[in-house]
């Protein structure tokens, strides 16, 4: 059952339309990847889903109800990508009020803190200001204080950023456990190696727009160009008719382009026939860094971006 | 509703708590009073007791009287120098003199202008006055004398004559003077109330804003409840300032009136104090400065906060941008000078019934009586236009707020978040 369900969500801005007519929805339990480059819309797209925007158009299910901001936002955790906390105030303090906003009640709040700060190892944090955390200090205590009050949907905005491999993976194992015990996480980030690694479904936006829906594995196999790795001590000769193409070589490996019609047995086939001695066969399928760049790239936002951030 | 209150607490706590807010709220009172004590000690201290040769061609002046004179007044002695006059000429300052002057061979029907204390150093107004008045106290003696006018004729003299003050006939206890004071402290407070505290909802909004954590309590809460948990937060933390600074005059003016002691200064002001309160209707004064106070501080800080919502962390984005604000509240108070001096002209009753001027202007007019001065359908339009004005500012500083609090980038123009206000969602 989807947790949450957008219909044909619109938001135009006076200047650009952010998000222009974008569906899918989430299920439950499910770790989605919301993907796109910079100015796609995905900040848009999740601040309406968190009830700070409105959308011009369309729709927004949660939980199987039209989503109401004003109750429902107690049931989201949002972590958004510019982190921010009041440097001034103590941690504890601070932590328990935004808890509180969140509707918890003083004493459950505190303890609840507690607890996670005991898992995190931050107890000595309590009368501490956030002044005094490096970067990475700071963004679990961000992480703490989004999922504390259990929320039902947990959207994270480049959690992972300013951390270090340790509490990367800190943070991952609670990712994995929070989706385990039935909450739903939406994940936001440019880093792809975390998304194939985290996600089980993605979302690609581009300028407003959705341009690829699907599981992780499906969006794999549907990009696929039918490349295949062959570790072999020699090249077959006569590889005229053979039913692949020579594409590259790489560590004792070809790397080769099954041509149309042909399929993998014929390749192993003709290989067998040659006489020569395989080591290994393995199908190459697209990294999705891959097949964001394939789908981004050309297009002129994109471009703008880079060179800006350049 | 229960998240506001969660807004005004934090709001409120954090800044109670500061250092900085305690100093001040104890220092100030402190520094008020050692103001006043000190400028009396000052002006004690700071009398300068001159001694003066007095050198008669006349002949009128006698030892006796110049004596009986210095006795009198000791802020400067005068000696009367009978023996060679050259010598203290050429050479007061051996003689011990801080200067000498030269009275000419003048008659008594005339007497003159220009007398000179001659000196090598310049003495102010303050000093000559005193030395001014000491001689024509000798002078009219002299005078007296020459015109056999007896110590009882000269009692006569002095004390018969006329005077005149202006006295309201409808309001009896009407005081223009101390209305005038009470006016200006009250418009005075409300200016610095509105200037501090605006100023401080918009360095709270900026903050908000530049730490980023805007968004996360956005995603909690309204964006509107935000600012009004900030603005109500601050408000009470500049009422709990007023408080303990109005406790802590009630304290002093007891403990003055009980002891008795502690000086003229200490003194003269219980006495002022209860001048003020027998001649005006302090709960009255006080009702409409609480009234004033609030209303005006949501008025202004409103717009502050919008300002800050819209700017980045630059504060001289934020100064040019709430320059037109600020010129507002400095109008307002070019207003409140006029008006003490003429309560009731169209300028003082019309800047105190529209929004922008009314919290400091009619405060300014209050004290000079209800309903005589001010008429109770202009103090009840005053704050009708003031309340509708607060809830627009806040209804239109909320929208601002909302669009500015998510957007980074280029500073906005006045006209962009104008068009912010009006759009819609």
């Amino acid at each position: 059952m989807a947790l949450l369900e957008l219909q044909h969500l619109k938001k135009y801005f006076a200047s650009q339309k952010a998000v222009d007519d974008i569906s899918f929805s989430v299920e439950k339990g499910q770790i989605f990847g919301l993907l796109g480059p910079n100015g796609a819309g995905k900040t848009t797209l999740i601040r309406m889903i968190t009830g700070i925007f409105y959308p011009d158009e369309g729709r927004i299910i949660f939980d199987g109800k039209k989503f109401e901001p004003v109750n429902d936002v107690s049931m989201i955790g949002y972590m958004p990508e510019e982190r921010g906390l009041y440097k001034k105030m103590k941690i504890g303090e601070q932590t328990i009020y935004l808890a509180q906003l969140k509707g918890l009640s003083r004493a459950d709040a505190q303890a609840r803190i507690k607890e996670w700060f005991v898992k995190f190892e931050m107890e000595s944090w309590w009368n501490k200001k956030v002044e005094d955390l490096s970067k990475g200090m700071s963004q679990k205590l961000q992480f703490v204080t989004t999922i504390l009050h259990n929320p039902k949907l947990i959207i994270l905005d480049e959690p992972f950023s300013g951390l270090d491999p340790v509490n990367t993976n800190l943070i991952k194992d609670e990712i994995f456990k929070l989706a385990q015990n039935g909450s739903t996480i939406i994940f936001s980030t440019h880093r792809m190696e975390q998304v194939e690694e985290i996600c089980d479904h993605i979302v690609l936006v581009n300028k407003g727009k959705k341009i690829l829906d699907g599981s992780v594995t499906q969006v794999k196999q549907d990009f696929k160009e039918n490349l295949f790795s062959i570790g072999t001590s020699q090249l077959p000769a006569g590889n005229g008719h053979a039913p692949f193409d020579v594409v590259g070589a790489k560590d004792h490996a070809l790397v080769v382009r099954i041509r149309e019609g042909s399929r993998p047995n014929d390749v192993l086939q003709f290989l067998l026939q040659q006489g020569a001695s395989i080591q290994s066969f393995n199908e190459i399928l697209p990294s999705l860094n891959d097949i964001f760049i394939k789908l981004v790239e050309g297009t002129p936002t994109a471009r703008q971006f880079q060179t800006v951030k350049a | 509703m229960h998240k506001i209150w969660l807004i005004i607490k934090r709001e409120y706590l954090t800044r109670v708590r500061k250092k900085t807010f305690i100093i001040s709220t104890l220092l100030f009172p402190l520094l008020y009073v050692a103001l006043i004590f000190g400028m009396g000690y000052i002006a004690k201290e700071s009398v300068q007791n001159l001694k003066i040769a007095v050198i008669d061609s006349s002949g009128y002046f006698s030892e006796s009287m110049v004596t009986r004179e210095n006795n009198a007044d000791k802020s400067s002695s005068l000696i009367l120098i009978k023996n060679s006059p050259e010598k203290i000429i050429a050479d007061y300052k051996t003689a011990g003199y801080d200067g000498y002057i030269v009275i000419p061979p003048i008659n008594w029907k005339e007497g003159t202008d220009s007398l000179f204390f001659k000196s090598n150093k310049s003495y102010g107004s303050s000093a000559t006055v005193l030395v001014e008045a000491k001689l024509n106290r000798i002078w009219n003696e002299i005078k007296n004398d020459s015109l056999q006018i007896d110590a009882d004729k000269q009692k006569i003299l002095l004390a018969s004559h006329l005077g005149l003050k202006s006295k309201n006939i409808k309001d009896a206890k009407a005081n223009a003077k101390t209305a005038e004071g009470i006016g200006y402290v009250a418009g005075l407070l409300i200016y610095l109330i509105l200037l501090i505290y605006g100023s401080q909802v918009m360095m709270g909004v900026m903050e908000e804003k530049t730490n980023r954590i805007a968004e996360v309590i956005v995603s909690s809460v309204k964006p509107f409840q935000m600012m009004l948990g900030k603005i109500l937060g601050i408000g009470l933390v500049a009422l709990t300032q007023f408080f303990i600074w109005i406790a802590f005059v009630l304290v002093i003016y007891n403990i003055a009136k009980a002891t008795g002691s502690g000086g003229g200064a200490a003194n003269a002001m219980v006495g002022q104090m209860q001048n003020m309160f027998s001649s005006v209707d302090v709960p009255l004064i006080l009702f409409c400065f609480g009234f004033y106070f609030l209303a005006g501080f949501f008025f202004y800080s409103s717009l502050y906060g919008a300002i800050g919502s819209a700017v980045n962390e630059d504060m001289r984005e934020a100064q040019s941008l709430s320059f037109p604000i600020t010129m507002l509240v400095i109008l307002s108070i070019a207003l409140m000078t006029s008006t003490i001096s003429n309560p009731t002209s169209p300028i003082a009753v019309w800047g105190s019934i529209i929004p922008f001027s009314s919290p400091i202007v009619m405060m300014a007019r209050v004290p000079f009586g209800v309903p005589n001065t001010v008429p109770w359908w202009q103090l009840g339009l005053s704050m009708l236009m003031l309340i509708l004005g607060f809830i627009f500012t806040v209804w239109f500083a909320g929208k601002i707020y909302r669009t500015g609090i998510l957007m980074y980038g280029k500073k906005p123009s006045w006209k962009e978040m104008l068009r912010w206000a009006f759009r819609k969602n």
